[in-house]
């Protein structure tokens, strides 16, 4: 077995050996499902026809996996890292690329499981989400979303010591972002400056790509110009998340 | 380079600071293939900065270090399958079992699973291979990382501190898998504050202290050359320590917890001595040992 396969076998499963990760990987989002539903509940946006879901649904998926993946990856680095797990990677032969790459395909792989239970779910007839056929442009969306907030997810991992430094630290990014990124709350209905700090938010960008791709709400270029945005965030996540990796608590 | 009878690590004038504190100073060994080394020293004397500057973890300021012919840093990818290193916290995958675990790092080097079964195995474990990591003994968790320290069959082992959260059956069990392992030839580096199980381990010693090395020899030669002597302890009220000092081959006399203790490099000609003043019965001859010359060399036992 390869040290890339033996790792991401590692890490699927302590993934899903936790229910505390189980339960905010895949439950939580569906919680937000519900709530929103109750909210807006047969509620159309005018002049579309659609139902309030067709909105809410894409927002309440962008917050999930993102979060999923930088809380995940976050967790993972800062345990290995106090559990010298890293120092036995660093002192094997295996490359740090093995490393990253396993924790990046089971992130993937969790992300594409996030998507269809949730989509699944919202689509029962009690949400009555209606995806456009558009939908496979969801899941260029979906692989960028989940690398970009991986590579969030290294800063934060190397940033934090101790489980609840990470908790407290991704909650600080994730939470305000997701408000201000519209996956909550419709961002048209905010105030324009508000409207412009969403663009320096990744999270915004997942929203919009998913949003156009489930429900054809804004353009082509719009969807493009996410997907652009999110290698961008990516690219400068990874530089950052390089320079502050550390092999040890002590060096 | 690679030969049979070069050494397996050499250290040459090794040097290394953290701001002010020394913690390798000039430190020069020379370790033989084969070669059971124990490093000694108290808390902060550098033996953990100097172990892992051998494994290529941390970079001395000066003088060079050799392992096995090669340098350790940077990372080296022929030297490190190797090597074996066992970390001073014990390193498990997350909510793997012991097998999963050991799979896992068997894979790190590229072996398959049935090498990680043999090393579960080795250290008696093949029982317990499907319990979590986090639910095993304190025992069988020292067993699983030795069995992850050797499960790439490594010629060179290092170990920091293996004993020291052990009971005493444990840390006899541990002894006699270290024992094993040099028998078939292993070269083995390891730290301890136990000296009376580096005594009868290690093939020789180094004691440090802020870094320096203070001696560096094999027990056996240590204990002759410090001239400690074999310690006689005689039970109270037998003979006064003024009539003691008078016979022949001490050299020296304590009252130690109301007991008179001699010290002597004549053991038998004392005895003798003894025999003609004061009854024999319970008293105790007490070679010095390692931990006679490292209380000796380092000063006062740590409070
Ligand atoms: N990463 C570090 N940063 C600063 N000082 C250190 C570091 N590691 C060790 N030291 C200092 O170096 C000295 C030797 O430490 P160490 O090698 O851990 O000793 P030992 O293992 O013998 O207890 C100590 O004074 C310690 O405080
Ligand atoms: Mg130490």
């Amino acid at each position: 077995m390869s040290a890339y396969a033996a790792l991401s076998r590692a890490v699927y499963k302590a993934a899903v050996r936790d229910a505390t990760t189980v339960f905010f990987t895949f439950a939580f989002p569906l919680i937000f499902l519900v709530i929103f539903a109750l909210i807006f509940r047969n509620q159309e946006v005018a002049d579309t026809g659609r139902g309030y879901v067709d909105y809410i649904a894409p927002g309440v998926l962008s917050w999930g996996l993102a979060n999923a993946a930088l809380f995940g990856v976050a967790f993972t680095l800062m345990q290995w890292r106090n559990d010298d797990l890293l120092r036995i990677i660093r002192l094997s032969p295996t490359s740090i690329w093995s490393v990253i790459g396993s924790r990046y395909v089971v992130a993937l792989g969790i992300g594409a499981a996030q998507c269809v239970l949730f989509v699944g779910v919202a689509m029962l007839p009690v949400f009555g989400m209606r995806p456009d056929p558009t939908w496979p442009l969801a899941i260029p969306i979906m692989l960028l979303a989940v690398t970009a907030f991986l590579a969030l997810g290294l800063i934060v991992g190397s940033a934090a010591n101790t489980p609840e430094a990470v908790a407290a630290i991704a909650n600080c990014v994730v939470v305000p972002m997701a408000f201000l990124s519209g996956s909550f709350y419709p961002l048209e209905l905010m105030p324009d400056w508000l409207q412009e700090v969403s663009r320096v938010l990744p999270m915004r960008y997942v929203n919009d790509g998913i949003t156009y791709a489930f429900t054809g709400f804004g353009t082509m270029t719009d969807y493009l110009v996410s997907c652009a945005a999110l290698v961008a965030f990516t690219a400068v996540f990874a530089v950052v998340g390089v320079r502050t990796f550390r092999w040890s608590n002590d060096s | 380079m690679s030969s049979i009878d070069s050494p397996a690590i050499v250290l040459d004038a090794v040097s290394k600071s953290y701001g002010e504190v020394r913690a390798a100073d000039e430190v020069s060994i020379s370790i033989g293939r084969g070669e059971f080394f124990g490093l000694l020293g108290p808390n902060g004397a550098g033996k953990t900065t100097l172990i892992e500057m051998i494994e290529g973890l941390r970079l001395p300021d000066t003088g060079t270090i050799t392992v096995l012919g090669m340098a350790p840093a940077p990372r080296n990818l022929d030297l490190l399958p190797r090597i074996g290193v066992q970390t001073q916290r014990s390193a498990f995958f997350t909510r793997l079992t012991a097998r999963e675990h050991l799979v896992t790092v068997a894979a790190l080097y590229g072996l398959p699973p049935a090498t990680a079964e043999k090393a579960l195995d080795l250290v008696g474990l093949t029982d317990s291979g499907d319990v979590r990591v986090t639910k095993i003994s304190g025992g069988q968790r020292q067993r699983l990382a030795i069995a992850s320290t050797l499960v790439h069959d490594p010629e060179v082992v290092f170990l920091d501190e293996p004993t020291a959260a052990l009971d005493p059956e444990a840390r006899r069990d541990l002894g006699q898998m270290l024992r094993n392992l040099k028998a078939i030839g292993k070269t083995i580096v390891y730290t301890t504050h136990h000296l009376d199980e580096a005594q009868t381990l290690c093939d020789r010693v180094a004691i440090l202290s802020a870094g320096r090395v203070l001696a560096l020899d094999s027990p056996r030669e240590l204990i002759a050359r410090s001239g400690i002597g074999t310690r006689l302890v005689v039970p109270a009220g037998r003979l006064s320590p003024e009539q003691a000092g008078t016979l022949d081959g001490v050299n020296g006399v304590a009252v130690e917890d109301g007991m008179l203790v001699l010290r002597t490099a004549h053991t038998a000609r004392v005895l003798a001595a003894l025999d003609g003043e004061a009854d024999l019965d319970d008293v105790e001859t007490r070679p010095a040992t390692l931990e006679d010359v490292y209380l000796e060399l380092i000063g006062a036992p740590q409070a």
